[in-house]
């Protein structure tokens, strides 16, 4: 009877928990720890600019699903690991460089992030 | 009570933290936090004030940075030196916060604020110092160089990564340099300075890169914008005139937002903030250069 009671609970609660979970704008479940420290900078380096409206920019930044998935980056460069590694060091256009500020296993983190975007 | 006023965009960096805090979580849900701090400063025409306030539990450590308020005609009402109570609610996109519920909770500070000597900023009508600067194509100049212009000053780094800073303050300058190259006369009269606050690493070739990016790759318009930067004691001087405030934190540079008008007889016109838009700001530099006709001035290169 109480395993039948907590069972009653228990699914919904998980499917509550499973629902809130798929509500958030990007899951981390499934990413490495280079993975999830390449979200932690996305977040807090790229995403007000790629995710974000900011009109008064001259710009729009592009978003960045998918950008592995595509032979070529939105500056027409190749998509490679290493294109975007010089692209976030050095910026591009009205992209600021990173140079200085991130280590380099960070910009690898980042890059492994990036291609998780689908 | 000793109260630091003119420091009211220092933490306007403190934005970067509070944006990193925002998109970091699920951006689905608007949050309340509980602030305690002291008022040093309001705006009443852009309902904001800068508090310095405490610990905020779960959101930032304690620090002074300005808020807009939410309460109708509160800002009119408090006064710096004021103690308060109020709650900093974040937006849904958590690009946006504000203070609601604002409460004065002790209003014994503000005889001991109103005793604050003011900040050295160069009052308007005052004179900008001559100091040299180095531009984008490595060539000195002086601010008393563009005598016969008005001239929109403003300071950024260019690997700035808060888009409502200086990568906004660049566009917005891209977009009245792009208006006025329309009309001739106005363009001759007027000139546009960005100075970096970041001179170790934005060289001239840096400066370059980073202006033709905002003149749609075209060099002939640094003939009329210029970006510069100097040597970090002429910076300091410069920042001190000009009200800027600036520190490096966490591999980044803390700063305010800051553009002044310099009038064609070399004296500060006006000064903007944080609220501000292209279009006022055109407007400004050709009403400024207006006011002299067509005098002209030595050229920086």
């Amino acid at each position: 009877m109480i395993r039948r009671f907590r069972c009653a609970y228990f699914v919904p609660g998980l499917v509550v928990c499973l629902v809130t979970l798929m509500g958030c704008s990007r899951t981390s479940s499934r990413l490495s720890s280079a993975e999830l420290n390449g979200q932690d900078l996305f977040d807090l380096h790229c995403a007000l600019c790629h995710e974000g409206m900011n009109p008064d920019l001259r710009k729009q930044p592009p978003r960045l699903e998918g950008l592995f998935q595509s032979k070529t980056l939105p500056s027409g460069a190749p998509a490679t690991d290493d294109q975007v590694r010089k692209t976030v060091i050095e910026g591009l256009g009205t992209m600021p460089a990173f140079d200085q500020r991130l280590h380099r296993d960070d910009v690898d983190h980042l890059v492994k992030y990036l291609h998780t975007l689908k | 009570m000793k109260l630091k006023l003119g420091k009211r965009e220092v933490a306007a960096m403190v934005s970067i933290l509070v944006c990193s805090l925002m998109v970091t979580g699920c951006r689905t849900k608007s949050k309340r936090y509980n602030l305690r701090g002291q008022v040093l400063e309001k705006n009443v025409s852009a309902n904001e004030i800068t508090v310095k306030h405490d610990d905020i539990p779960d959101f930032m450590s304690a620090m002074t940075m300005p808020y807009k308020v939410k309460d109708a005609g509160k800002v009119q009402e408090l006064e710096p030196g004021d103690i308060i109570a109020a709650q900093v609610v974040t937006s849904k996109d958590g690009n946006d916060y504000w203070l609601e519920d604002v409460r004065i909770t002790d209003r014994s500070g503000r005889k001991a604020a109103r005793a604050v000597v003011p900040s050295h900023r160069l009052q308007v009508g005052e004179h900008v110092p001559n100091l040299p600067l180095v531009n984008q194509d490595g060539a000195t100049f002086h601010l008393d160089d563009f005598k016969g212009k008005s001239v929109l000053v403003t300071f950024v780094y260019t690997r700035c990564p808060m888009p409502t800073f200086c990568p906004r303050l660049s566009s917005q300058f891209a977009a009245i340099h792009d208006n006025l190259v329309k009309t001739p006369d106005d363009c001759r009269r007027t000139h546009l300075l960005t100075i970096s606050f970041d001179p170790k690493y934005d060289t001239p070739p840096v400066l370059r890169r980073y202006g033709l990016a905002y003149l749609n790759n075209d060099p002939s318009g640094f003939s009329h914008w210029d970006f510069a930067s100097t040597t970090p004691g002429d910076l300091r001087k410069l920042a001190d005139a000009f009200g800027l405030e600036y520190f490096e934190e966490d591999n980044q540079i803390a700063h305010t937002m800051n553009i002044a008008l310099i009038a064609p007889d070399g004296t500060v016109a006006r000064y903007w903030a944080n609220e501000w838009t292209a279009a006022e700001l055109e407007a400004a530099l050709r009403q400024e250069a207006a006011k002299v006709g067509t005098a002209g001035r030595k050229d920086v290169r």
